[in-house]
């Protein structure tokens, strides 16, 4: 104990360089989380807030817009697991077969660009390709299909979330499983080739095996993010038109709590979905570590 | 071998399309943006050709004084916030990561803590409210000071100095601030440029926390008037302050000046784009998966 003492006092240098960043998490992080427990009070601009128990659950949990949120952002999540998730794998697949050179250079940096964009800008972009008299109509035009307004149908807007999603994040997102392509031993492809394996029989029988860990390892740590369904998407793209079909529930929390001001009601929905991601991410991350190796962290 | 080059060419033309869809879009708003205000209607959906050539659009944008000013904030809060970030975050990393000292394991539990309990958007703003931090710019540079993800990514960088080299200036009788300061920081130029820019492009592109945080115009990123523009299309603060000609203002395609706002966001992004690849991509690579 006296040692310990004595080492505090000669390391005190250490605990100065610590201090802002220790003094910041406590500030900004901490605070935050422990006053979550408004979720379980009632809201006072002037003295002390008062206790309210289970009620905003309880008024939470018998509201139909919070069910149609919930089931907005499980739907949208769904989606963009089912249909985003492999492109990044294809994609790595087809980079990889492009050797060195000015032509792997290029559709590789096109491909990571729209990763550095704002959810502000991709949604300037976006809206103005998507419009009626847009790019993307213009080839619908141009295979006998009618123009439609996709940033105002019901029927198509979630779509325009996937496939947004999907243009933002897909070449930046297959690194990872390029890296891993990269480390497979030459050795095995040029045994392949002697057998007179195809291209297509290499990927199957090669690459694909060899990216077995690296898929199940982002697909874990993807699902630990379920709830989350994209807010900075959600929030640049939505309109009055559509906002039924892609209301999620952090836009809902924005809207309840920040310009409704009903705190209390929003940082229990809050509260909600934190419960949520923390057994999934605790879960995923045990799972991801009993079948990788490799956690969350 | 005729079969490969067949596949080949497959693999070229997909990749190829691929790359047309992320640069159209892109390419026909610069299009639209240098396009002048009487042919612009001529330019196709596809087209990535300016229809004549004007630079009117840029001239008004950045005669808003509105844009100006906002440009201004955007280059402020990026500059200010990410030497914070990089102060902090390199500082916390250096002790973490290269001593030894009593209470570290509860250190590193605490930051996991805060990996995985995010707080609520509601408590952060009535923290910063409290805090009296409301439509100032130190409530943007706050927000997020310390990434924890990039914390574990620069310690990670530290922990592979060789400890010979630092050994030997602790002979030489140095004590931690002057190691930190003369030999692990000087060691770990690439992981500070790696930092510098995945928090740097963090700060441009940040327009939430300023949506919420800040109320006052006059103290608005960018990205917060861009918005104001593309999505929820208030045309009138795209021309307010200026006193422009009836001709002028009749003469103005509201989708090119929006174009031409967006053009102007991304081109810091552009210009920094060589280096993001060689630095972003590799820190990626490195990082392994989730950062």
């Amino acid at each position: 104990m006296k040692a310990k003492l004595k080492r505090i006092r000669s390391d005190w240098i250490l605990y100065l360089m610590l201090l802002p960043g220790i003094t910041y998490f406590i500030i900004f992080h901490v605070i935050p989380i422990i006053n979550m427990k408004l979720a379980f009070e009632d809201y006072r601009i002037i003295g002390e807030n008062t206790w309210a128990g289970l009620k905003h659950f309880q008024v939470l949990f018998s509201s139909p817009a919070f069910m149609d949120v919930l089931q907005n952002t499980i739907i949208i999540s769904t989606m963009k697991i089912i249909f985003i998730f492999p492109i990044p794998i294809i994609l790595s697949l087809l980079i990889s077969e492009v050797r060195s050179g000015p032509f792997r250079k290029y559709v590789q940096s096109v491909s990571y660009l729209p990763h550095f964009l704002s959810w502000v800008v991709i949604a300037g972009i976006w809206i103005s390709f998507l419009s009626p008299d847009g790019g993307f109509n213009i080839i619908r035009n141009f295979f006998q299909l009618p123009s439609l307004d996709f940033m105002t149908s019901k029927d198509h807007i979630r779509w325009v979330l996937v496939f947004s999603e999907m243009w933002r994040s897909a070449g930046w997102d297959s690194i990872l499983y390029i890296a891993a392509i990269m480390k497979i031993s030459p050795h095995l492809y040029e045994a392949a080739q002697l057998d007179g394996a195809s291209t297509f029989q290499q990927m199957r029988h090669i690459t694909l095996p060899a990216l077995a860990t690296t898929v199940v390892t982002v697909f874990i740590l993807n699902l630990g993010f379920f709830m989350n369904a994209g807010f900075d998407q959600v929030f640049n793209l939505m309109n009055d038109s559509v906002i039924s079909k892609i209301d999620i529930l952090d836009t809902y929390v924005y809207r309840i709590g920040l310009l409704n001001g009903e705190y209390s009601y929003a940082t229990a929905a809050s509260l909600f979905k934190g419960a949520i991601g923390l057994v999934l991410i605790l879960g995923t991350h045990f799972l991801s570590k009993r079948l990788t190796g490799k956690g969350v962290w | 071998m005729r079969r490969m080059s067949w596949s080949r060419t497959i693999i070229y033309t997909i990749l190829f399309f691929v790359s047309l869809a992320v640069l159209i879009p892109l390419l026909n708003l610069l299009a639209m943006s240098l396009s002048s205000p009487d042919r612009v209607n001529e330019l196709s959906g596809l087209g990535i050709f300016p229809k004549g050539f004007s630079l009117i659009n840029y001239e008004i944008i950045l005669s808003n004084p509105m844009i100006l000013k906002s440009i201004g904030n955007s280059v402020f809060i990026t500059i200010v916030g990410t030497v914070l970030n990089l102060t902090l975050t390199s500082i916390t990393a250096y002790v973490l990561a290269r001593t030894n000292f009593v209470g570290k394991n509860f250190v590193l539990i605490f930051l996991i803590a805060i990996m995985v309990f995010e707080p609520s958007m509601i408590t952060e703003y009535l923290l910063v409210k409290d805090l009296g931090l409301l439509n100032t710019y130190a409530s943007l540079i706050f927000y997020k000071a310390i990434n924890v993800y990039y914390l574990f990514i620069l310690m990670r960088f530290f922990q592979e100095i060789p400890e010979s080299i630092i050994e030997s200036a602790r002979i030489d009788g140095a004590g931690h601030f002057r190691i930190f300061t003369r030999i692990v920081l000087p060691l770990s130029k690439p992981a500070l440029a790696t930092l510098t820019l995945f928090y740097g492009v963090y700060h441009w592109n940040e327009y939430f926390r300023a949506t919420i945080y800040i109320s006052d115009p006059g103290k608005w990123p960018l990205q917060v008037v861009l918005r104001q523009f593309v999505v929820t299309q208030d045309n009138t603060t795209m021309l307010a302050g200026m006193n422009l000609s009836p001709e002028v203002l009749a003469s103005l395609d509201f989708a090119s000046l929006q174009s031409s706002t967006i053009v102007i966001a991304i081109i810091p992004l552009l210009l920094l784009y060589p280096l993001i690849l060689k630095y972003f991509t590799k820190g990626t690579m490195d990082g392994g998966v989730k950062d």
